[in-house]
C-alpha cells in the first residue's frame, strides 16, 4: 500500500505501448484508411473548388430557397453569408472545412445508427455502450488528436478520425432513444402482425424515429464543425487554420473573421439539415421536384467531380511538396519565403501549420516532406533524440538563434540568477509542446532563486499579448523569448544571462526532410537543401507580417528584393 | 362447433424470482404480498378456459386483473411462464420463432386499444401492413385492403393519415387491417374503451353486425360489464391474474361464483329496501323559461324520445312536454308554457318500491321523481320491473 501510494502505476506507459503495438500491427489497414479516405475528401474538395464560388454561390442560394420554402430571410442570409466568406478569402478554407465535417457526419451516421439500433434492442449493449459514450464525450478532444496522428499523420484524415470520435455519441444516443420511445403499442402492433425483425426496423422504428435520429445527426454536424479548430492542429486544412494562428498571433480581427464564416457555415448547415428533416405529409404537398433533389445534386456533383479529375489528367501534373512548420512568426516567415521559392519553380506546395512535436513526428513518419523550424542542438532535443532515425537533417538554414527568458528593460535584471520575486513569480510560456518550454522547465530545477517560481503554458500569441500589456502598464513581467524575432526590434527588451547554461548558447535552425524525399523530387530536395538566410533577413520578413502584411505577401518581396540570393537556392 | 383455441393452465409472473413467487402463488398469497416479497408481479396465474370457433370470448375485470396480459399471451407477445397454448391443436408455448411468425401472420391478429395505427402510413399503407410483411405482391395487397375498407366504408379516407381521422374511424381501420389478414381468431384489446360513449356503442352494433357476415373467433376484452353483455357469448371475468368465473352473460348475473362476482356485476341485495332514488334515471327536460318550441323539439330529436320534462329556472317541475304539444307550439310561434300537460305523477324520492308499483303498473307515462319541488329523476317502467327481478341493476349514472 505504501508503495502504492508512492509509485505512480505505468498508465501512461501502457497506453504508449499499446497505441505503439496498434500502429504497427494495423499499420496497412490505416494506410489503406488514409489512402482511401485521402482520396475521397480530394475528390469532394476538389469538385467543390472546381467549381467557381460564385457559381457555388448561386447554386447554394437556390437550394436554400427550395429546401427552406422560399423562405427569404434564410435565402438572403445565405447569399450575404456566402459572399462575406468569399469576400474575405476564405473559401477555399470553408470547402476543405465543409468536406470534413461532411464526411465526419457521414462516417458518424454510418457507425453511429446501427450502433444506437444496437442500444436500443439488446439493454447488455446499452450498458456496455452508454459508459462509452460518456468517456468519449467528456474526454477532451485534444486527447483524440495524439492517436489520430499516431495512426494516420497528419491532414485531412486525422481530422476526420478525431472529428469523428467527438461527434459520435449524440447520433448514437438519439438513435436508441428515438426507437425506445416509440409506444409499445406500435411495436406490438407490428410484432403481433408477424413482421421479422428486419421489417419492424425498416417499416416503423426508423421511419418513427427519424426525426429524432436527424435531432442527433444535426447535434453530430455541429460537434464536429466545432472539431474543425482543434483538428487544424494536426493539419486539418480549413477555417480551424485561421482561428488557430490567430489564436497563436493574438490577432483578434483574424480571429474573428475565421470564427465568424465558421458561424455562417454553421448556420447554413443547421438550417439545411432542419428543413430536410420535414415530415412526409408536407413533402407530399411540395413542389415534385423537391423529391428528387438530393439524386439530381449527386448526379450532377459526380459529374463535375468526374469532369474536374478529366481535365486534370489532360493538364500537367505538378509534384507535391508538403511543408510542415509550427505557428510562430519566425517559421511562417521562413517556410512562406521558401514555399514561394519552390512555388516559382512549379510545385504544388501546401502548408501544414503543426504543433512542434506533431510537425517532427509528421517528417519522420514521411506525412510532411520537409520542415525548415528544427532548433538544433538544445531547443528540440527531445524530438531530436526522437526521431533523428528517421529524418535527414540537412543542416542549419540561419546561425545565431538564442534562447533564454526575457525582462522588460525597465525591471533592471540582467541575469536569471538575479529573478526572485518579481512578476508573482510566474513565467509566462508558449505551446507546452514547444522547445523552449522543455529548456525552461529544466531551468525551474536547475536554478535554486526560481524553485517556487511556475511555468504558464499558453501560445506564442497569447504571451506577446501579455508582453505588451506588460509594457503598456509598466508592470513586471518574465516571458520566454527567443531572437530572431521581432519583439526585440519593436520592445526594450532584455535576454537575461544564463550562468547555468540551460538554455544552450548560440543556436541554429536546421532544415529537415523525410527519408526519400531526394528520391522522389531531387530538384525540390536540392533547393530546400540549399535554403539558408541570416537572422536580419528574417527579422525584416517579422516585421512586414507582424505590421498587417500577409505571410506569402512579405515572403515575395523579400524575394523580390533579395534575387540574388534566391537564385544561389536554385542552384 | 370445434374449439379453436385452447388455453390450459397458463401462468405468467413478470421479474426474477418466478420460482418464489409461484410458490407463493399456489400457496394463495395476494398479489401485493408477492410483490414486498419477491419483486415479482403475478400477471396470470393458472388460467384455463377454451374458446369454439365463431363465438365471442369476452375476457372481462378491472384494470390490473391481467387481462392484457392473457390475451398477449395468445399471441406470444408475452412468452407464459408455464402452461399451453393450443391453436388449432398447436402449442404456440414451444412454437420457434417462425412457426410463431407464420401463426402471426396466418391465423390472430390483434386490435389494439389505442387504435396501433402507424403515423408515418397512410390509412391504406396502415390496412395492407399484415400482407405486406407477408409478402404479397402490391396490387393484390391493395386490393384486399381497400376491399376491408370498403366493408366499413372508409375507402374514401385511404390516402388520410391517421392523426387526420376521429378517433372511431381510426378504430375502424385497426379493425380493418386486422381483418384485412383474414386471420381465424381475432384478438381485441379493449378496442372500444377509447372511444366516446357514443360511438363506442356503435362500434359495439358494427363489430356484432360484422360479425354476422364473417363469422371470426373473437377475443374480447373489455373492463366494461355493459359491454361484456352486449356482444359476449360468454365471458370470463377475471380478478388479481386469476379467472374467477366463465359463463354466459345470464350465468355471470344468476349465479355469481362468489362475492367479488355479484359485486361486479352490482347485484341489488333484495333485503336492502329500494327506494324511487336507487332506480330513478336522469330526466330529460326542457327549461320552458328559456327553451323554444324549435329547441324543445331538437332535444327529443337528438335524445330519441317523444316526451320532456317541463321545469322552470328552478328546476321546479311543471309537467310534461309532448312533441305533438311542442309541434303545435312551434306551428303558432307560441311560447312552450301554455301547451304542457301537468297531469303527471310524481313521487318523492325516498318512496318505497312497493308504493311505486301500483302508480306504475296502470299508467305508461312515465313518473317524476321529486326532492321537495325540483326534479332529480324519473321512473320507467322497464327499470323498475327489472328491479324487482333478481337481476343486477346499474348504479345511476
Amino acid at each position: 500500500m505504501e508503495n502504492f501510494l508512492q509509485n505512480s502505476l505505468p498508465v501512461a506507459n501502457l497506453v504508449d505501448k499499446s497505441i505503439d503495438w496498434v500502429t504497427e500491427n494495423l499499420a496497412g489497414f490505416f494506410r489503406a484508411v488514409q489512402s482511401s479516405g485521402s482520396t475521397i475528401m480530394d475528390f469532394v474538395s476538389d469538385t467543390l473548388s472546381f467549381i467557381h464560388p460564385l457559381i457555388l454561390l448561386v447554386i447554394i442560394t437556390l437550394l436554400a430557397f427550395i429546401i427552406s420554402e422560399k423562405k427569404k430571410s434564410f435565402t438572403i442570409l445565405t447569399a450575404l453569408g456566402l459572399l462575406y466568406i468569399y469576400n474575405q478569402g476564405l473559401w477555399s478554407g470553408m470547402i476543405n472545412t465543409f468536406t470534413l465535417v461532411l464526411l465526419a457526419s457521414i462516417i458518424s451516421i454510418i457507425i453511429g445508427v446501427p450502433l444506437g439500433i444496437w442500444m436500443a434492442k439488446s439493454e447488455r449493449a446499452k450498458q456496455i455502450i452508454n459508459p462509452i459514450l460518456d468517456f468519449m464525450q467528456t474526454m477532451p478532444a485534444f486527447v483524440y488528436l495524439i492517436p489520430a496522428v499516431a495512426f494516420f499523420g497528419i491532414g485531412m484524415v486525422p481530422g476526420v478520425f478525431a472529428s469523428v470520435i467527438f461527434a459520435l455519441p449524440p447520433t448514437v444516443r438519439f438513435t436508441n432513444l428515438g426507437i425506445r420511445e416509440i409506444p409499445a403499442e406500435l411495436i406490438e402492433a407490428a410484432e403481433s402482425f408477424g413482421s421479422t425483425d428486419k421489417q419492424k426496423l425498416i417499416k416503423v422504428e426508423l421511419p418513427l424515429a427519424k426525426n429524432t435520429i436527424m435531432a442527433g445527426v444535426n447535434q453530430t454536424i455541429m460537434l464536429a464543425l466545432s472539431m474543425v479548430v482543434t483538428a487544424s492542429m494536426i493539419g486539418a486544412p480549413g477555417l480551424g487554420n485561421g482561428v488557430l494562428s490567430a489564436l497563436q498571433h493574438a490577432e483578434i480581427g483574424a480571429g474573428f473573421v475565421s470564427g465568424l464564416a465558421l458561424v455562417v457555415l454553421a448556420i447554413i448547415i443547421d438550417r439545411f439539415t432542419q428543413f430536410a428533416n420535414k415530415p412526409k405529409k408536407q413533402m407530399q404537398k411540395m413542389s415534385p421536384w423537391r423529391k428528387f433533389l438530393a439524386p439530381v445534386l449527386l448526379v450532377s456533383f459526380l459529374l463535375t467531380g468526374f469532369t474536374n479529375l478529366f481535365l486534370q489528367a489532360q493538364t500537367e501534373q505538378k509534384d507535391q511538396i508538403t511543408l510542415a512548420y509550427v505557428e510562430w512568426d519566425s517559421e511562417v516567415a521562413s517556410t512562406n519565403v521558401l514555399a514561394e521559392v519552390l512555388k516559382s519553380q512549379g510545385y504544388d506546395v501546401s502548408l501544414v501549420p503543426l504543433d512542434n512535436a506533431v510537425a517532427w513526428k509528421a517528417v519522420a513518419e514521411g506525412n510532411a516532406d520537409a520542415s525548415v523550424s528544427a532548433w538544433l542542438p538544445t531547443t528540440h532535443q527531445g524530438q531530436y533524440a526522437q526521431y533523428s532515425n528517421n529524418l535527414d537533417d540537412l543542416g542549419s538554414n540561419m546561425d545565431g538563434t538564442k534562447l533564454g527568458l526575457a525582462v522588460p528593460a525597465y525591471m533592471n535584471i540582467k541575469s536569471i540568477a538575479e529573478l526572485n520575486n518579481q512578476a508573482q513569480r510566474q513565467i509566462i510560456g508558449i505551446e507546452p509542446g514547444a522547445g523552449i518550454m522543455a529548456r525552461t522547465e529544466e531551468a525551474l530545477d536547475s536554478y535554486s532563486n526560481l524553485s517556487n517560481w511556475t511555468l504558464t503554458t499558453s501560445s506564442t500569441g497569447a504571451m506577446i499579448t501579455s508582453l505588451e500589456q506588460a509594457l503598456r502598464n509598466r508592470e513586471e513581467i518574465v516571458i520566454t523569448a527567443w531572437m530572431p524575432h521581432w519583439m526585440f526590434a519593436k520592445y526594450d527588451l532584455v535576454l537575461l544571462d544564463d550562468p547555468n547554461n540551460i538554455f544552450g548558447g548560440e543556436e541554429s535552425i536546421h532544415t529537415i526532410a523525410r527519408k526519400g524525399l531526394e528520391a522522389d523530387h531531387k530538384e525540390a530536395y536540392d533547393i530546400i537543401n540549399a535554403f539558408s538566410w541570416t537572422p536580419t533577413d528574417l527579422q525584416s520578413v517579422m516585421l512586414a507580417i507582424s505590421e498587417g502584411q500577409s505571410p506569402s505577401q512579405a515572403a515575395k518581396e523579400w524575394i523580390e528584393l533579395n534575387a540574388n540570393k534566391v537564385d544561389e537556392w536554385l542552384k | 362447433m370445434d374449439k379453436i383455441l385452447e388455453v390450459k393452465n397458463v401462468t405468467k409472473i413478470f421479474g426474477k424470482k418466478r420460482k418464489q413467487a409461484l410458490e407463493m402463488v399456489q400457496a394463495g398469497k395476494s398479489k401485493t404480498e408477492i410483490l414486498e416479497k419477491t419483486g415479482c408481479t403475478v400477471g396470470v396465474y393458472d388460467a384455463s378456459f377454451d374458446v369454439k370457433e365463431g363465438e365471442i370470448f369476452v375476457i372481462m375485470g378491472l384494470s390490473g386483473s391481467g387481462k392484457s396480459t392473457l390475451v398477449r399471451l395468445i399471441n406470444r407477445l408475452i412468452n407464459p411462464t408455464d402452461g399451453s397454448i393450443l391453436i388449432d391443436n398447436q402449442d404456440i408455448a414451444k412454437m420457434n420463432k417462425e412457426e410463431l411468425r407464420h401463426i402471426r401472420r396466418h391465423s390472430v391478429n390483434m386490435v389494439f386499444q389505442k387504435f396501433g395505427l402507424f403515423p408515418h402510413k397512410t390509412i391504406l399503407e396502415n390496412t395492407e401492413y399484415g400482407l405486406e410483411v407477408r409478402g404479397i405482391e402490391k396490387a393484390e395487397r391493395q386490393r384486399l385492403a381497400e376491399q376491408a375498407l370498403d366493408n366499413s366504408s372508409l375507402l374514401a379516407f385511404k390516402d388520410q393519415y391517421p392523426d387526420q381521422l376521429s378517433g372511431g374511424m381510426q378504430q375502424r381501420v385497426g379493425l380493418a387491417r386486422a381483418l384485412a389478414n383474414n386471420p381465424d381468431i381475432l384478438l381485441m384489446d379493449e378496442a372500444f374503451s377509447a372511444l366516446d360513449p357514443l360511438i363506442r356503442k356503435e362500434m359495439q352494433d358494427e363489430l356484432l353486425d360484422l360479425q354476422e357476415k364473417v363469422h371470426k373467433t373473437i377475443i374480447f376484452i373489455t373492463h366494461d360489464l355493459n359491454e361484456a353483455l352486449r356482444i359476449g357469448d360468454r365471458i370470463a371475468l377475471m380478478k388479481d391474474g386469476k379467472i374467477v368465473q366463465i359463463g354466459s352473460g345470464e350465468e355471470i348475473l344468476t349465479n355469481p361464483a362468489n362475492d367479488f362476482v355479484s359485486e361486479f356485476v352490482e347485484d341489488v341485495d333484495r333485503s336492502k329496501v329500494l327506494t324511487a332514488q336507487n332506480i330513478m334515471i336522469k330526466p330529460i327536460t326542457t327549461n320552458v323559461d328559456i327553451d323554444g318550441p324549435k329547441v324543445a323539439l331538437k332535444r327529443m330529436d337528438t335524445e330519441e324520445v317523444s316526451m320532456l320534462l317541463a321545469t322552470n329556472r328552478q328546476r321546479k317541475l311543471l309537467g310534461v312536454l309532448t312533441a305533438d304539444a311542442a309541434f303545435k307550439a312551434n306551428m303558432r310561434q307560441h311560447s312552450l308554457v301554455d301547451y304542457i300537460d301537468t297531469g303527471i305523477r310524481t313521487v318523492q324520492k325516498d318512496t318505497l318500491l312497493e308504493d311505486i308499483l301500483p302508480l306504475i303498473h296502470d299508467s305508461g307515462a312515465p313518473i317524476a321523481v321529486l326532492d321537495q319541488e325540483r326534479l332529480v329523476g324519473v321512473l320507467i317502467k322497464g327499470r323498475v320491473i327489472e328491479a324487482l327481478t333478481k337481476q343486477g341493476i346499474e348504479s345511476t349514472e
